[in-house]
C-alpha cells in the first residue's frame, strides 16, 4: 500500500514537473510578447490563458478530452489514444496551471524599463540575444516564483485530471479514491505524507530561489 | 554627416513634426527642450530602435553608435567589469582582448577600482561613469546622450560634463546630446537646436540662441523672465503706463523680451545714454545662489538680477523707491 502512495505521488511531482518544463519553453517567449508588444487580438489571447482559472476544472478536463478523446478527431488521424496516460495528466495539468507561470513571468517583463533591452541592441545585440542576456536574467526572479507556483497548482491538480486520467493515478485522486471507497481513516496516511512531501519540497525551493 | 529630413513620428504622447536636421562630422550637437518634447524618441529613432512613421535619417546607417541614458540602464544582473565588457562579449572577443579594452577604458574614465563591484553598490557619478566606458569600449563613431547629467548632484555634473567634453575633444567624435538644461546646451554645445512640442524652432550657436530666441515660448524656456506683449508703435511698446522703448519700428503684435541682468537698479534716476529708465517700487527680494533676484513694480513686475554686494549696499526693503534702468538693445522683440 505505502508502495503505491509513493509512486502515485512521484507520478504527480513528476508530471507537473514536465507541465512546467514545456510551459517554461512555450510560455515564457509568450509572456515577453504579450509584455512588450500591443497587437491585434492581444486581450482574446490573454482571456484564453486566464480561462482556466475562471472555469471549473473539471470543464477544463472535459473540453481537452473533447479535443483529443476516444473518437475525436485528434485520435482519429493520429492514431495516439491519450487518456489514461502520464502524457494526459501532464497535458491537463498544463493547461490549468499555465496562467500561473506566463502572468507571472509577464508581469516580471513589463516591470523591466524597455531601455534595457535598447542599450543590449545598441551595444551590437540581436533582439534574440537582448531577450536572453538581458531581459531573460532580469525577469529570473518572477520566472522561478512563477514556476514553482505552476508546478505547485499541476500538482494540487484533481478536476482536470481525474477527467483526463483515472489511471495511472495521481495522489489528489489517489486520496479522492480511498476516501470514497474506504473512507477517512483509509485516505488520511496517503494525505499526510502528501502535505509533507509536497511542503518540504516547497520549502526547500523557496530558500533556494531566495537565496539567488 | 548625419542627417534628418522631414522626420515624423508619433509615439504614445510625443508626436516629432516634419524635423529636419544636419549634424556635421565632429559636431557637438545640443537638442535643448521641456520634457515632454520628444527628445528621447528622437535619440532613439537616429540610434535605429525607433521607425520613423515618415521621412529619413541618413548617415547613422551601420554606423557604431554609443547610447547613454539619463538613468544609466546598467544591466543590474552584472558587474561593472560584465557591463562595461557586454558589447564585446557580444561581438565574442576572445577573453584577454576583453579583459585588456574593458581596464584600458576603465582607467581613462577613473574607474578601475571598481571592476569588480555590483552596479546597485555605485553612486550615481560611478554609475555614469560605467556607462560611458560601456559605450566608449565600442569605439562608437557617434554618441547619442539622453540627459546624460541629469539624475546628478551638482558637482558631479559638473565632473561628468567636463569629462563628455574632454572625450570629444580627445576623440573627435559626433555627439548628438538631448538635454532640458539650457546652461549645459549653452555650455557644451557647438550648435544647439531648440525643440519644443516636436518641432524644432530654432537651430544656431549657443550664444545665438541665448541672445537672439526665435519666439517667446523659446525665451521663456531660456530663462527670460520679463516677457511682454503688445504692438509698438514708433520704437515704443506701450504696457500698463509703462513706455519701453524696443529696436523695432512698427509691430501690429510682437513679444518683448528683457534679460533680468541686462537691467540696472539705481536710487536716483540715471542720466545715461540707455533710453529706458522707470520709477518704481521694491516689491521684494528673493536669495538664489549666485544673486539676488529683485521685483520691482514699475506699473508691470520687472525681474531683476543684482550681486549679493550692490543688494547689501543698496538696502532695497520692500516698498522703497527705486529706478529700473536698460538699453534699447537690451529689449529683444520677437514678431509673429
Amino acid at each position: 500500500m505505502e508502495k503505491e502512495v509513493m509512486s502515485s505521488i512521484l507520478l504527480t511531482l513528476r508530471a507537473s514537473l514536465w507541465a512546467t518544463l514545456i510551459a517554461l519553453v512555450l510560455g515564457i517567449p509568450l509572456s515577453f510578447v504579450l509584455a512588450r508588444r500591443h497587437f491585434f487580438g492581444k486581450k482574446i489571447i490573454e482571456g484564453l490563458i486566464d480561462v482556466p482559472v475562471v472555469i471549473p476544472h473539471t470543464a477544463a478536463g472535459i473540453a481537452l478530452l473533447m479535443v483529443w478523446g476516444r473518437g475525436s478527431l485528434f485520435t482519429k488521424i493520429t492514431g495516439i489514444s491519450l487518456p489514461g496516460t502520464e502524457a494526459a495528466v501532464s497535458i491537463g495539468m498544463l493547461f490549468v496551471s499555465l496562467p500561473f507561470l506566463v502572468n507571472s513571468a509577464k508581469e516580471g517583463f513589463k516591470m523591466i524599463d524597455v531601455r534595457y533591452e535598447k542599450t543590449a541592441v545598441s551595444l551590437g545585440a540581436s533582439p534574440w540575444k537582448a531577450f536572453t542576456s538581458v531581459s531573460l536574467p532580469m525577469a529570473k526572479k518572477s520566472i522561478i516564483s512563477g514556476s514553482i507556483m505552476m508546478w505547485a497548482r499541476g500538482i494540487s491538480e484533481f478536476g482536470a485530471v481525474v477527467i483526463l486520467a483515472y489511471h495511472p493515478m495521481t495522489a489528489p485522486v489517489l486520496i479522492f479514491e480511498r476516501f470514497q471507497n474506504f473512507g477517512l481513516d483509509y485516505a488520511a496516511p496517503a494525505t499526510v505524507v502528501l502535505i509533507l512531501i509536497t511542503l518540504a519540497v516547497f520549502v526547500v525551493l523557496r530558500v533556494l530561489g531566495d537565496r539567488k | 554627416m548625419i542627417q534628418l529630413d522631414k522626420v515624423s513620428k508619433k509615439y504614445q504622447d510625443f508626436h516629432i513634426q516634419d524635423l529636419s536636421l544636419k549634424v556635421r562630422p565632429g559636431e557637438y550637437f545640443v537638442i535643448l527642450g521641456p520634457s515632454g518634447a520628444g527628445k528621447t524618441l528622437l535619440l532613439e529613432m537616429m540610434a535605429g530602435l525607433e521607425v520613423p512613421d515618415s521621412g529619413r535619417i541618413l548617415g547613422l546607417e551601420n554606423r557604431r553608435i554609443g547610447l547613454i541614458y539619463q538613468d544609466y540602464m546598467l544591466f543590474p544582473h552584472l558587474n561593472v567589469f560584465q557591463n562595461i565588457a557586454y558589447g564585446l562579449t557580444i561581438r565574442k572577443e576572445g577573453k584577454q582582448k576583453i579583459k585588456t579594452q574593458v581596464e584600458k577604458v576603465s582607467e581613462n574614465l577613473g574607474i578601475a577600482g571598481l571592476l569588480s563591484r555590483e552596479v546597485n553598490t555605485l553612486s550615481g557619478g560611478e554609475k555614469q561613469r560605467t556607462a560611458i566606458a560601456r559605450a566608449m569600449v565600442m569605439e562608437p563613431e557617434v554618441y547619442l546622450l539622453d540627459e546624460p547629467t541629469a539624475a546628478l548632484d551638482l558637482s558631479t555634473k559638473t565632473q561628468i560634463q567636463r569629462l563628455i567634453l574632454e572625450l570629444h575633444k580627445k576623440e573627435k567624435t559626433t555627439v548628438v546630446h538631448v538635454t532640458h538644461d539650457f546652461e549645459e546646451a549653452l555650455a557644451m554645445g557647438d550648435r544647439i537646436g531648440l525643440l519644443f512640442s516636436g518641432q524644432m524652432i530654432q537651430k544656431d550657436t549657443p550664444e545665438q540662441v541665448f541672445n537672439h530666441p526665435a519666439s517667446k515660448k523659446a525665451a521663456d524656456f531660456l530663462g527670460y523672465k520679463n516677457v511682454f506683449s503688445g504692438s509698438i508703435k514708433d520704437y515704443r511698446m506701450n504696457i500698463n503706463s509703462l513706455d519701453i522703448t524696443t529696436p523695432e519700428k512698427d509691430a501690429e503684435k510682437a513679444f518683448i523680451a528683457i534679460w533680468s541682468n541686462d537691467i540696472i537698479l539705481s536710487q536716483s534716476k540715471l542720466e545715461s545714454s540707455a533710453r529706458n529708465t522707470f520709477p518704481g517700487r521694491v516689491i521684494k527680494s528673493i536669495k538664489r545662489t549666485n544673486h539676488v533676484e529683485v521685483i520691482v513694480d514699475m506699473g508691470v513686475w520687472l525681474y531683476v538680477d543684482i550681486t549679493y554686494q550692490s543688494y547689501k549696499e543698496m538696502k532695497l526693503r520692500p516698498n522703497a523707491r527705486i529706478w529700473a534702468t536698460f538699453k534699447t538693445q537690451a529689449v529683444k522683440v520677437f514678431l509673429h
